[in-house]
């Protein structure tokens, strides 16, 4: 309802965008970039910003732009749920493609435009430089100083892995425009830097990075090609949305040039394939079955195998993958390891290894692009709403229901957003999920708009149709459980089930509003109070004996007198689960003469007893 | 032959002498024409008001606590209210929501008062808004029994508020407040004051069943009145003293 652009300026600026720059420049510049803008399309015709402000951020008819929904490329992992209207694809005859975009020069184009840079690491007590950015004859590898003297005017800036990595995830958020499984390949993925969970201190993150990752291990040599992160997008399925591989390709290389990085891009049938060529500086497409005749003359290192071995291999004159393949195996694994070998079989195309996704792949999807980004909350209502009914009537085909859907909203800039909404109950009824997602999107922030909004239901469950009226209690379960489904947005919801415990904290846990209790024959054992104080209060007591009830109870500095009292009950702690040193407790149950009834413990014995009131009877 | 276009139906002619009759008539009339917002959810929940006791039931007008309404309950004593509202949304025969900044209601104390854990949510909204929007899409859900907010402050228009949500969804609505000076006004059917009282055992050993002091302070179509009420654990039944005082003083009791 608010046009929220003016107020917040884009979070998560990419870089190389020149963020600060007015809308009206902006558009300027993308339209000199016009053949790689993201969101045009080759068959689209007209002007691809026709200026029509009054209809700037509206949404388009659907005639623009078709809905794409689709299954994701791995739907028959689902059986029974393929009432889809595409053919149904037997994949096991399908063989899979992917495509591998290495980014190499991520380093530099993470710093935004802005004259020549070298970005250093320190190695050891030596800096190094990894990564130059407009400026002639400095070579990844040298020191620091040697290139400060030969580029004085550049910018030195140290290496931060924490952010190249969470930039390289956002970039894998954005090419889920492309496909569901879209897979991290790079310094990121190695089992090393927990560094992007805190992006701003670089030296500590930076340590982390160097100790852990395989990074590191090679002090003194230039950073080879197997740190070019690199994203992996399995396209199996995917590609007659876009009009073939090679249109893909484009679009997917043109659209990370337009975000202002350079990437190669290779399609193969193996991922292993495309990432060898992807990050040799390879570009194209392999046709199926090539694959082993297309890494021929690759060198060696642009295989993910250890550089001692690259080296090894090398002395022995073998160094592009085709000459070491044409050597006995038994040798080779006996002398490399089977790592090697299978790296190498890997490049071939002879073994391939499943991908593993950044985010869940949904079971059902729909999105839409917009030729003109969204900026306004009606606009982006109307959407959700249109992409709600499309997901929804797929889910009804198949017979199921949405325990879990995500809504990502891709900006022009390549952010994206998420927005995730959960049901007690599956659902599929667009009503509902609209209202569950009302609360929600108001934590978007469109900036320059989003271009792509797409639904995925990433958790579904098996819903059979109810008729209205004909089950009694059905349409109150119902009711009772989108209740619940519309609070859970806001605030925390929960049932207190008995539990298997005599503790009186643990005589209940806490359920999910949505499942059914069950209440054994004589519980509780006891008189409880109806109000457990969250803190137990410290009193004051005074007994007439060591162990008798007490007779007046000092809360604060009142004293009351106790009119009567029972007990005690006394507990003792679960040892299999409490602390061992935690005292036993006597309860007493004491009305004061005032008429309030109190439960009151105390807790050890002898001198060290201490007396709270813990609840209200 | 009527020419009057009223679509409630006149009471019988009585006779002409009767005037509690014809006033007992005119009441009721009068109670549809006020609560003909709830007609339709009363009618659908096919339940009919929350009784009591005996003698609750017979000063109430409707002869209890009236559904598809709210009503106000001021805690004198928390522990005291916890268990009244526990015996009311006990008796909604429907699932019962909590909602409070931290509720505390406890469900092992809850259930000696009719009030099972199986029906009971509790919902923590801890900001006064949060608590307010949770009670009114409860309270418009037809398929729970009652709905509890505990709140220290509301003003006229939250009230009105929740008060219509009520009446659309058919459920009974507790507010529960802790006891001040000046309540202010209310947009709820009725209002009450809980406060705990000795127990009856007489002896230092045994606290016996819970004894309540209950005022109803205002009632929408009926008089204020006082009880002296002890809840029978054993029976899960709320019985009134005898010796009731007729009316309770409208002001607070300077303690």
């Amino acid at each position: 309802m608010t046009r929220r652009r003016a107020a917040h300026p884009p979070r998560l600026p990419l870089p190389g965008l020149g963020l600060d720059d007015e809308r009206g420049a902006r558009v300027a510049r993308r339209g000199t970039l016009s053949p790689c803008t993201p969101c045009q399309e080759p068959e689209a015709p007209g002007p691809a910003f026709p200026s029509c402000p009054e209809g700037r951020g509206a949404l388009r008819p659907p005639s623009l732009r078709d809905i794409n929904e689709c299954r994701g490329p791995g739907s028959f992992k689902l059986p029974g749920g393929g009432a889809g209207a595409e053919p149904p694809q037997t994949t096991h005859a399908t063989p899979r493609r992917h495509l591998a975009l290495a980014l190499p020069r991520l380093a530099v184009e993470r710093l935004g435009p802005g004259g020549p840079v070298l970005v250093w690491r320190g190695v050891g007590a030596r800096r190094e430089v990894v990564a130059v950015g407009g400026v002639e004859g400095v070579r990844a590898g040298q020191a620091l100083s040697d290139a400060q003297a030969i580029a004085p005017e550049a910018r030195a800036v140290e290496e931060d892995a924490g952010a190249e990595a969470a930039l390289l995830e956002r970039l894998a958020l954005w090419a889920l425009r492309f496909t569901p499984l879209v897979a991290l390949d790079g310094p990121a993925s190695l089992p090393s830097p927990p560094s992007h969970q805190k992006p701003s201190p670089p030296q500590g993150g930076r340590g982390l990075g160097e100790g852990g990752a395989g990074v590191g291990k090679r002090p003194g040599k230039p950073p080879d090609t197997l740190t070019t992160p690199a994203l992996l997008l399995d396209i199996t399925g995917a590609t007659h949305l876009f009009g073939g591989e090679a249109a893909l390709l484009r679009r997917a290389v043109e659209g990370l040039a337009c975000l202002g990085f350079t990437a190669c891009g290779v399609i193969a049938g193996a991922p292993g394939t495309a990432l060898a060529l992807a990050r040799s500086g390879g570009a194209g497409v392999v046709p199926p079955g090539e694959e082993a005749a297309a890494v021929e003359h690759l060198p060696l290192s642009v295989l993910p195998i250890e550089p001692e071995v690259v080296t090894a291999l090398s002395r022995m004159g073998l160094r592009r993958i085709g000459e070491v393949r044409r050597q006995p195996r038994g040798p080779l694994a006996r002398r490399f390891g089977a790592a090697t070998l299978h790296a190498l079989e890997e490049a071939a195309g002879e073994v391939s290894a499943p991908i593993s996704p950044i985010r869940p792949l949904p079971d059902f999807s729909a999105s839409r692009e917009f030729l003109e980004p969204l900026i306004t909350r009606e606009a982006i209502d109307v959407a959700v709403a249109a992409l709600l009914r499309a997901l929804c009537r797929r889910l009804e085909e198949a017979g199921r229901g949405a325990r879990r859907v995500v809504l990502r909203a891709h900006r022009v800039d390549g952010a994206v957003q998420e927005v995730a909404v959960g049901t007690g109950l599956a659902a599929r009824d667009p009503a509902h999920l609209g209202r569950l997602f009302a609360e929600r999107l108001e934590r978007l922030e469109p900036g320059f708009g989003f271009d792509r909004i797409a639904l995925g239901a990433e958790a579904t469950e098996a819903m059979t149709g109810l008729q209205g009226g004909f089950v009694r209690g059905a349409q109150e379960t119902e009711d009772l459980a989108r209740l619940f489904d519309r609070l859970a947005q806001r605030v925390q919801v929960w049932r207190l089930a008995p539990a298997e415990s005599h503790w009186p904290e643990r005589e209940v846990m806490r359920v999910p509003p949505t499942t059914g209790v069950l209440v054994p024959e004589g519980w509780p054992r006891s008189v409880r109070p109806v109000r457990l104080l969250r803190r137990p209060l410290e009193v004051g007591a005074m007994a007439l004996l060591p162990d008798a009830p007490p007779s007046l109870l000092r809360i604060g500095k009142i004293g009351h007198r106790v009119r009567a009292a029972e007990g005690p009950e006394r507990i003792e702690p679960e040892w299999w689960r409490a602390r061992p040193d935690r005292p036993g407790r006597d309860y007493y149950r004491v009305e004061l003469a005032s008429g309030v009834r109190l439960w009151v413990c105390r807790s050890g014995f002898g001198a060290e007893a201490r007396w709270f009131v813990q609840g209200r009877l | 032959m009527d020419p009057d276009p009223t679509p409630y139906p006149l009471p019988p002619e009585p006779l002409p002498m009767d005037r509690p009759a014809l006033l007992a008539a005119l009441r009721a009339r009068i109670g549809r024409l006020e609560r003909a917002g709830a007609a339709a959810a009363l009618a659908r929940s096919q339940a009919g008001v929350v009784s009591l006791s005996e003698s609750l039931d017979a000063h109430l007008p409707g002869g209890g606590l009236a559904r598809a309404g709210l009503h106000e309950i001021l805690a004198g004593e928390p522990g005291a209210a916890a268990g009244f509202c526990a015996v009311i949304l006990g008796r909604t025969g429907g699932p019962v929501l909590w909602i409070g900044p931290d509720p505390d209601a406890w469900p092992p104390g809850l259930m000696r008062f009719g009030l099972s854990p199986a029906e009971l949510v509790l919902v923590r909204a801890p900001r006064p808004t949060d608590g307010l929007w949770a009670m009114e899409e409860a309270l418009r859900c037809p398929a729970i029994g009652g709905a509890l907010l505990s709140l220290s402050e509301i003003d006229l228009t939250a009230a009105r508020r929740l008060q219509l949500a009520a009446e659309a969804g058919g459920a009974l609505g507790l507010l529960l407040r802790p006891d001040t000076e000046d309540a202010g006004p209310s947009a709820a059917l009725t209002r009450w004051r809980i406060n705990a009282l000795p127990g009856d055992s007489g002896s230092p050993h045994q606290l016996g069943d819970p004894r309540w002091q209950l005022d109803l302070l205002r009632c929408r179509g009926g008089a204020p009145r006082s009880w002296t009420v002890t809840w029978r654990t054993t029976t899960d039944r709320l019985d009134t003293d005898a010796d009731t005082t007729p009316a309770a003083t409208p002001r607070r009791r300077r303690a």
